[in-house]
Parts: structure tokens; C-alpha cells; sequence
């Protein structure tokens, strides 16, 4: 059976799957996350709680109907991992109830979706990189780790298009980081790895060299990087974490960057890579309002005084409704721990840390084995992902009780 | 580590008495790393007395040989995170399998060398490989491109 | 600022948080088992780093920054920064740092007794 994984945005179409009887015996060209997913899909399963009790999923759906209707404050967060009908169905809800509502991405890249889906960045798609790309450049992120397959599947290694002769004469790997990756080490012969401590100073040394003046770091680095991209036609950055947060907030001189870039040839840029379907959810909130994220239905706009944690820990809600995330994983502590304080409500396939302090747990199914739906790739191109066996319980099915009741 | 054919010619008997069918020792060290000839193929090193600690430390150094005889290649599935750089990387793969393989996709032919199941690479048909066979040459292409050397090669 | 020395109790370190392919096999599996500790509650340093201050390979460190400490397995990797450290990105990582400093925080480092740090210890300090 051909499936598509939702291990990561690279959403990989190519899995193929063998049972024996009902059981996933073999999952074939994922990578180690992808085949995991499948291969232990009814691991660490979730269980309807309320108050930390198990109880019929009937009475877990009283509970949090309950409190969503009587909430003054709500906010919905997560989603990232669900497909884009039932992140439709969230915003729905958080309309209806005049809510806050916000991803992850406002901490990983949702600023540069937005930025790509505004035009401010120029962009491609994943197909168009392995056909085309000759300087591939990997900033702050470390693919190796977090997107196993994306450079043999999409980038540096494919052969395509205008790329026939493979990496060792068609393409040009550039692995901008703080420490020596995995990733990094790859960057061998018609490459470079570039150390940086501040990335501030690699963009003030490309701009520089592409202005005729010699930099005080990285004059060679630069210097080079940019003659390969002189070369060719098709040139793409992915930035990653690293990038974001050395940027630290002010995407001026990264923009700018682009932008003078693209005056000696043509380079793009693409989010290196994040959940399943956080695209998703960033194209899907931009289309009805105009914001990618940390958006607030009563104020109607969006801001940085309504992401998530800000949220929390400005004690600005009172309930918060999180689906397919695990904020006491993934955020900082002080912000994840006051979750216990308020009315956590946990829509999730599997037992979470943030499902053990949860005022009411649902659980429901993995996207892509037991749900299907719509995502959208860290490129921007939509994917169906089918579901090796239906759950009927599922993200859709519980944010749909839940919008009925309010 | 690679057992080279010098570490193989070091035990033999060094007599180039050609009964193995080779013309000298060297050559049939050789023929024994690439599993063309096996190590009983040496009658004087089985027949004859003198030879047996020689016998016994060659057949303890090519015990990996053995042990991987469908191989000859390694994956250290520990460090294997299944990112598929050497499946595409290799350019038996891109000739065999330009569409599949060789732009990216997971193997499309019956037997690849490599292929990822269950989120790690497995050793599926070595004999397509370069690196073995009478004209084998020295491909290192899939074990350059593993981040966390996870593959290693028998032999040099 | 890195202090070296054998006789140090007290190791300061910038520590980078990044993610690791294993530790994102084990979480996926299941959050509350020992695979996942054992991936996740870890400190990659460089040999360098390590022959410098003395940290060995499978010791148990406490890793604080402020007042939030864990207990962390040193393991040797060549993906550390020669000066630094990386952890993956986890509870572990969470719970010792802050939205200022996310991905890249200075800790203490000591040696110290005992197991690696289990996420019920961490959601035992939460408060209802």
C-alpha cells in the first residue's frame, strides 16, 4: 500500500507499507521518524481523562463541552500536526467563540511563511529545487535530524531537470551553523561549511562583497558563495532556526539580503522545515484573516500579545483548548507549567505531558495513519494524506462536537 | 576496520606453489578478500602441519568476511537514521534506476543495493555493487555521504 | 567564559538545543519510557571539551541554568561545539530554558551522583 508519511513538512509520498493481517509489518523509503510512526502507531495511545481519571469518551466531551461554553477567555493552540479540514474546523470554533488561536509557528517560522505568502521572499517549490538548484544553502538548520530525507529526496543529491550529472558536478551545498552538524559534514567537495557565531555578521559579508567592499569575516566564505551563485540561474536558501533566532526578530538585513541577491541571480528561499502541516495551518488562517498566527477574533487582528505563551503567562485566558502538541515538551517551563492553573483541554492521539495535568484529555487519531485530510508541504504544495485504517474519533469529528455545542 | 589482502598474504605460506589456481600468494590474497576464492581453496595451509596457527589466525581474521558474505558493506543500523543519502548517492542506483532512485524517489527496482525499511537502511543485493566482481573498483560514494558513518566497508 | 581544570566542580557552558533523529524516534514512540530519557536527558560535548574538564562519557551531570537544574548523560560526539554543548530539543531543553534564550542558553555543569532526570520529576514540580 502506497501512503504518504506525516513524520515532518517533507511529506514524503512515496512509503509503502506491508501488513500481515492487520499489523504494519514493513514500512519501506521512510526515514527512522516516518517508519516509526507507523510502525508504533497504537504505542503510548491516549485515553478520554477528566481530572486525571479515565471515563467513557461521552462523558471527556460533556466535560470539555462544558468548558469551552462557559469560558470568558479561550485560546486554541497546536494544530500543526492535523490536517487543514480540521484546522478549519478549530477556527471555527475559535470564531464562534470569539477566541484566540495560534500555532507553533509563531516560536519556529511562521514569520518567514508569512513572509513568503506577503511576496517579501522570493520562493519555489521543492520540485523546482531539484530540477533547477545549483547553490543549495542550508542556514541554521540541520536537516540530517530534523528532515531526514529532504536533501536526498528534494535537494543536493536528486538528479533532475538541469541536473543530470548529480552533486558532484550540478549542485553546490553551502551549511551555515553554529557547530559542526551532521548536516554540516556533508559539505565536502563542491561545498562549504561556514561557522558562525552571529549570523549578522555572514549577512553583512555577503552585502558587502556583493557591493565591492571586503568584509572583515568571512571575505573568502562570502566571496565564493557568491561566484557559485553567479553561475546559475537557480539558487535556494533554507533557512531554519538557527537563522530565525539569530536573526533574533529584525528580518530587515535577511530581507535585504534576498533582495540585493537577487540582483546577481536568482536565489530563493524556502522554510527549511517544521511539522507535518504547519503550512497548513499558516495558509489556512492567512487566507480568512490575513495573519498566519497569534490571531485574536474578539480584537479581530493579530500581535505578538496573543501568541500562545504570551497568553499563558500574562494570564490572559482562561481556557485553552490544545490540539496534537505538547507544550510542557516544547516551551519554555515557566509558560508550559501554568497550564495546570487554567482549563487545559488535550485533543491527541497519544499520552502527552501536557495530556497528564489536562483538565479533560480526547483522544483522537495520527494524521496520515488513522486520519486522512489535506496538507500542505514546507513548500507551499498541498498533499492528501490517506489513512491506513479510519478512526471515526478523530480531530474533525471531536472539533465538530465541540462547534455544535457552543 | 578493512581486512586488507597484505594482512591475508602475511599468513599464507608464501610458496606461489599456484595449487589454489593462482600464479603467487598475493594474487590469491586477492581473490580471497573479493570471494572469488575461498580460504580451503590453499590446500598446502589444511594439509600441511606447519601451517596450522597460520590456518587458524587466517580463519579467525576472515571471520567478518563470513559473517558478511552476502554484504561485504555494513550498515550500523544504530546510526542509521534512514535519510536515504546513500541510496540516492550511489551510481549504480542512477544508472539502474534513474527515476526511482536516482532522482530521490525509494527504489523502484526489484533488488537494490540498498533500500530503507523500517526507517533503516538494509543491505539488499550486493552483487550489483561496484566495489565487488571481477571489475570492482573503489566506490566509496554511499559511505561519504553518511552524516554519522554508519556504513563501513570489509575491505580497503 | 569556559573554565578549564580536572579539580572543577563547577563548569560553565553555552549549550545549543537542537534535534536529534533518535530522540525524535523515541518520543514519537511513547514520551514515558526509558528509550525516551535515555535519548533525550543527554549533553553532547566534543572530546576536546571533554579531555579539558574531565567530563567522561556516560557520566551523570547536573545541568542548571538559574534555578532549574536537570540531570543530563554526557555522551562524546563530534557534533558539539568544541567549547559547548548541544541537547536535543525536549522537556529537558524546556524546562531549562526561556524564551530569551531558547536555543542557545549558558548552564553550569557538575558532576554529580545518581540517574538521569525523568520527566515525572519535572511535571511533579508543577502546581495545580
Amino acid at each position: 500500500m502506497q501512503i504518504t508519511c506525516t513524520g515532518c513538512s517533507c511529506l514524503c509520498d512515496d512509503i509503502t507499507l506491508r501488513f500481515n493481517g492487520e499489523k504494519i509489518e514493513e514500512v519501506r523509503n521512510a526515514c527512522r521518524r516516518g517508519a516509526g510512526i507507523y510502525l508504533h502507531h497504537s504505542s503510548n495511545m491516549a485515553k478520554p481523562k477528566v481530572d486525571g481519571e479515565e471515563v467513557e469518551l461521552e462523558k471527556a466531551l460533556e466535560r470539555a463541552k462544558e468548558i469551552i461554553a462557559d469560558s470568558k477567555n479561550l485560546v486554541i493552540y497546536g494544530l500543526d500536526t492535523t490536517t487543514v479540514e480540521a484546522q478549519k474546523v478549530a477556527i471555527e470554533l475559535a470564531e464562534k467563540m470569539q477566541a484566540y488561536i495560534d500555532d507553533c509557528s509563531t516560536f519556529c517560522l511562521g514569520d518567514f511563511v508569512e513572509m513568503i505568502l506577503k511576496g517579501e521572499l522570493p520562493t519555489a517549490t521543492l520540485e523546482d529545487v531539484k530540477n533547477n538548484a545549483y547553490v543549495i544553502t542550508y542556514w541554521g538548520t540541520d536537516p540530517y535530524n530534523s528532515l531526514p530525507r529532504h536533501m536526498s529526496r528534494y535537494t543536493y543529491y536528486p538528479r533532475g531537470g538541469k541536473r543530470q550529472r548529480g552533486y558532484e558536478e550540478d549542485r553546490y551545498l553551502v551549511v551555515v551553523d553554529v557547530r559542526k552538524s551532521h548536516t554540516a559534514k556533508l559539505a565536502k567537495k563542491n561545498a562549504r561549511f561556514i561557522k558562525v557565531d552571529d549570523d549578522l555578521e555572514l549577512i553583512d559579508a555577503f552585502m558587502k562583497v556583493m557591493n565591492g567592499k571586503a568584509p572583515e569575516k568571512f571575505a573568502d566564505d562570502a566571496a565564493r558563495v557568491i561566484r557559485e551563485m553567479k553561475k546559475a540561474d537557480f539558487n535556494v536558501i533554507f533557512g531554519g532556526l538557527g537563522l530565525k533566532y539569530g536573526l533574533n526578530g529584525n528580518y530587515k538585513p535577511f530581507i535585504e539580503l534576498t533582495k540585493k541577491l537577487n540582483e546577481i541571480s536568482k536565489v530563493y528561499f524556502i522554510p527549511a522545515g517544521f511539522h507535518a502541516n504547519m503550512r497548513g495551518f499558516n495558509e489556512t488562517l492567512f487566507e480568512k484573516t490575513g495573519c498566519v498566527n497569534r490571531y485574536s477574533f474578539r480584537e479581530q487582528k493579530c500581535s505578538n500579545d496573543f501568541a500562545f505563551s504570551r497568553l499563558i503567562e500574562s494570564n490572559a485566558v482562561d481556557t485553552a483548548l490544545i490540539i496534537g502538541s505538547d507544550p510542557l515538551n516544547s516551551l519554555p517551563f515557566d509558560v508550559a507549567k501554568n497550564l495546570a492553573k487554567i482549563n487545559t483541554i488535550v485533543i491527541d492521539p497519544r499520552r502527552s505531558f501536557t495530556s497528564e495535568i489536562a483538565k479533560v484529555v480526547l483522544p483522537s487519531a495520527i494524521s496520515g495513519v488513522e486520519q486522512s485530510g489535506t496538507m500542505v508541504r514546507s513548500d507551499g504544495v498541498k498533499v492528501e494524506v490517506k489513512a491506513v485504517v479510519e478512526k471515526d474519533v478523530n480531530d474533525v469529528y471531536l472539533l465538530k462536537d465541540l462547534v455544535r455545542a457552543v | 576496520m578493512p581486512i586488507t589482502p597484505m594482512e591475508v598474504y602475511k599468513l599464507l605460506p608464501k610458496t606461489n606453489c599456484k595449487r589454489c589456481g593462482e600464479q603467487t600468494c598475493m594474487s590469491f590474497a586477492f581473490k580471497v578478500i573479493n570471494r572469488e576464492k575461498t580460504i580451503e581453496d590453499c590446500k598446502p595451509l589444511f594439509e600441511e602441519e606447519k601451517y596450522r596457527s597460520q590456518k587458524e589466525k587466517l580463519i579467525k581474521l576472515l571471520e567478518p568476511l563470513n559473517k558478511a558474505t552476502e554484504t561485504g558493506l555494513i550498515v550500523d543500523e544504530s546510526k542509521c537514521v534512514g535519510c536515504a543519502n546513500c541510496i540516492v548517492v550511489c551510481p549504480v542506483h542512477a544508472a539502474e534506476d534513474p527515476f526511482g532512485a536516482g532522482s530521490g524517489f525509494g527504489p523502484t527496482i526489484e533488488n537494490p543495493i540498498l533500500r530503507m525499511e523500517n526507517g533503516v537502511v538494509k543491505v539488499v543485493n550486493m552483487e550489483m555493487c561496484r566495489r565487488y566482481g571481477k571489475n570492482r573498483t573503489l566506490c566509496v560514494a554511499c559511505r561519504e555521504n553518511c552524516p554519522s558513518d554508519a556504513i563501513s566497508f570489509l575491505e580497503g | 567564559m569556559l573554565r578549564f581544570g580536572k579539580f572543577l566542580r563547577k563548569i560553565e557552558v553555552e549549550v545549543v538545543v537542537a534535534r536529534n533523529a533518535l530522540q525524535a524516534e523515541a518520543a514519537d514512540a511513547g514520551k514515558f519510557s526509558d528509550d525516551f530519557v535515555d535519548k533525550s536527558a543527554v549533553l553532547y560535548i566534543s572530546e576536546n571539551f571533554a579531555k579539558n574538564t574531565g567530563l567522561k562519557e556516560g557520566q551523570i551531570v547536573r545541568v542548571s541554568n538559574g534555578e532549574r537544574s536537570v540531570k543530563l548523560k554526557v555522551a562524546i560526539s563530534d557534533i558539539a561545539p568544541e567549547n559547548g554543548a548541544v541537547m536535543p530539543n525536549s522537556i529537558y531543553s524546556s524546562y531549562l530554558s526561556d524564551f530569551s534564550s531558547f536555543k542557545r542558553f549558558k548552564a553550569i555543569i557538575e558532576i554529580e551522583d545518581g540517574k538521569q532526570t525523568t520527566p515525572d520529576e519535572i511535571l511533579d514540580l508543577i502546581e495545580t
